[in-house]
């Protein structure tokens, strides 16, 4: 195809891009540096108010860091759990291998709403956990909903077909006889894990951990609503500063902060991955 | 006493034949026994038993007088060559090979030089520092055998280690193999639907056919006195020709009559080598005439086809300068040993 052309194709993409993601973007890079008035008018002429104020109180830089380490969190608790199940899969017959993939991307088909409704019920005052808990003779339960508890459970629920997907696209070079093989030279089990799988399925596992973190952190309906406005994250306070307070520069500026993760943490991502295609 | 012992070993897979059935096998210290077998003739499955990689359904297996039949694959000291090498990717060559010293906690001053002594085994001295996927396929063959070399198994496992190798390779990896192994004096399995490979490198040979043993022997064993018509079939070419026998010996096929071993009379199927066929006349033996109608020239040998009386038989002669080469439509006479004419019963 001549460049012309190639160009030529591409346009409609570039141009819708233009139209619903570059200018966007401009303006929200715009609101964060105009100031604001209490009826919530953005005030004329440019302003570094709203930054001095982010950086002032520390509410919001305690805020990025809860964000950033629950999201962390949250990621790695996914991986935890999918990683078993992901190897399962991988290692399943043809047959069963579809099977099982249908099975652990069918909660994908439910909207997130939906099920996390499904956890307050499930995890709330009055639900089974609660209940059974209760009937075996704990006095008090442990709190599971309306708090940070709350949120990283259903996240790690709500994320986790992305972690398996991510995994199982990851586990290319992942063949049963290098395990024969480590057996074979006399490696028990957990080193044949150790030594083989987990380095040889690294790529699938940064993977997953780049989707399932940018992932979590722009979540915003299941904390919102599993945390029962008592845990503040990212995704939340830029809802609520938007929407309650009408304070549309420091929902900016926060969107940008939230952006500056993003930028960081893909870069991490194609460094390591760069690093891996070399060793 | 034997080193290695299958008894009565067998795999089910469900209600369906068995893939390997009540297989009794001894093999000595040092020798190259051959599985040799057409695919899906439970080779592959044996050996996958010997190594421990699936359980057995029935069984066992001993090695130096112990039962090994329960021990997982890492406590049963073999040396396993894959189909498809499974060096793993992400360590160097000389790393692969240390990993079985590793794993057997051998001291770290140790390591290297018993990993160069195996990369100079195999005759790749400079490769310790490459990563698999940058060697060729010879070359990853050589490492998978310096890495099940290097923890000196008390078995060596070795699964078609010569397929996907080209011809000329091929020849050369067999001479090598065979030489590093009678050199070690290790016990050897060796899984192979190469009858010539077969030929060439085992002390003794199990041909397999759906599960089952069918002949146990030493090569020239199984090519001269082949147990079944199956043998006879799968090692060697041959001419096969439905016959009938008589009371005396004598064997029918149309026009075509000649001789073979004494046997009770019926339906049967003879076969005779192609190369054991000549177109000098033998003394005592067989002969029968025939028009050639293809004559093919593949170097070293020329394969004639000869329609004798109906029934077609190709004659296969080595090329020597000086001899009369023969043309489509000669009349020839062709002529055997009694002895080169196998006879079993039709199936």
């Amino acid at each position: 195809m001549k460049p012309r052309t190639a160009l030529l194709l591409l346009l409609p993409a570039l141009a819708i891009n233009l139209v619903a993601f570059l200018a966007p973007m401009a303006n929200l890079a715009s609101y964060a540096f105009h100031g604001v008035s209490p009826s919530g008018a953005i005030l004329p002429g440019l302003s570094l108010g709203t930054w001095a104020a982010l950086f002032d109180d520390s509410f919001y830089a305690e805020l990025i860091l809860t964000s950033v380490l629950t999201s962390l969190g949250v990621t790695a608790l996914t991986l935890l759990l999918a990683y078993p199940l992901a190897l399962f899969v991988h290692r399943a017959g043809p047959r069963t291998k579809n099977l099982l993939m249908v099975a652990c991307l069918s909660p994908l088909l439910i909207s997130a709403v939906v099920r996390t409704y499904g956890w307050l019920v499930i995890l709330g005052d009055h639900g089974v956990i609660y209940s059974v808990m209760h009937a075996l003779g704990v006095e008090h339960p442990p709190k599971m909903v309306f708090n940070q508890t709350g949120v990283i459970i259903g996240l790690v629920q709500i994320l986790m077909p992305y972690m398996i997907l991510s995994l199982l696209a990851g586990f290319g070079r992942l063949d049963p006889a290098f395990e024969e093989a480590a057996a074979s030279l006399g490696a028990p089990p957990w080193t044949v894990l150790r030594r083989v799988v987990l380095p040889l399925s690294l790529p699938g596992i940064l993977l997953g951990f780049l989707l399932v973190f940018v992932l979590t952190v722009s979540s915003f309906i299941t904390p919102k609503l599993l945390g029962g406005g008592r845990v503040f994250l990212l995704a939340t306070e830029i809802y609520d500063q938007a929407i309650v307070t009408l304070n549309w520069p420091l929902a900016a500026a926060l969107s940008l902060v939230t952006l500056a993760i993003f930028g960081v943490t893909l870069g991490l991502y194609g460094r390591l991955a760069r690093a891996m295609e070399q060793a | 006493m034997p080193h290695l012992t299958l008894s009565a070993l067998e795999k089910r897979y469900g209600a369906a034949a068995p893939a390997v059935a009540s297989l009794n096998l001894k093999v000595a210290k040092g020798e190259l026994l051959g599985l040799l077998g057409p695919s899906g003739c439970g080779k592959t499955t044996t050996l996958r038993m010997i190594g421990g990689l699936i359980p057995v359904t029935s069984g066992q297996i001993d090695v130096a007088g112990r039962d090994v039949t329960a021990l997982p694959t890492h406590q049963r000291d073999m040396g396993i060559v894959f189909q498809n090498y499974a060096l793993f990717p992400h360590m160097t060559v000389a790393e692969n090979i240390a990993f079985g010293l590793e794993m057997r906690r051998t001291p770290r001053a140790e390591i290297k030089p018993r990993v160069q002594q195996a990369l100079d085994l195999v005759r790749l001295p400079d490769l310790g520092h490459r990563k698999p996927r940058e060697l060729s396929g010879g070359q990853q063959r050589r490492i998978a055998l310096a890495r099940a070399l290097v923890i000196r198994p008390s078995i060596l496992l070795l699964d078609e280690p010569l397929s996907n190798l080209d011809a000329k390779l091929r020849e050369d990896m067999r001479t090598e193999i065979r030489d590093i192994q009678q050199r070690l004096g290790i016990t050897t399995i060796f899984v192979t639907h190469d009858q010539v490979e077969a030929l060439a490198m085992c002390d003794r040979i199990a041909v397999m056919r759906a599960g089952h043993l069918e002949q146990l022997g030493t090569p020239h064993e199984i090519y001269e006195q082949p147990a079944t018509r199956f043998v006879a079939d799968f090692v060697g070419r041959a001419n096969q020709i439905a016959a009938t026998r008589d009371a005396d010996g004598t064997i029918r096929a149309g026009a075509l009559v000649f001789r073979g071993p004494p046997g009770p009379p019926g339906q049967v199927t003879a076969l005779i080598r192609p190369h054991r066929l000549g177109f000098a006349p033998a003394e005592g033996g067989n002969t029968a005439a025939g028009i050639i109608t293809r004559v093919t020239y593949v170097g070293d040998l020329l394969a004639c086809t000869v329609d004798c009386g109906g029934v077609s038989l190709t004659v296969e002669q080595p090329t020597l300068p000086g001899l009369p080469t023969p043309a489509v439509r000669d009349q020839v006479r062709i002529s055997w040993r009694i002895e080169d004419t196998l006879v079993f019963p039709a199936e």
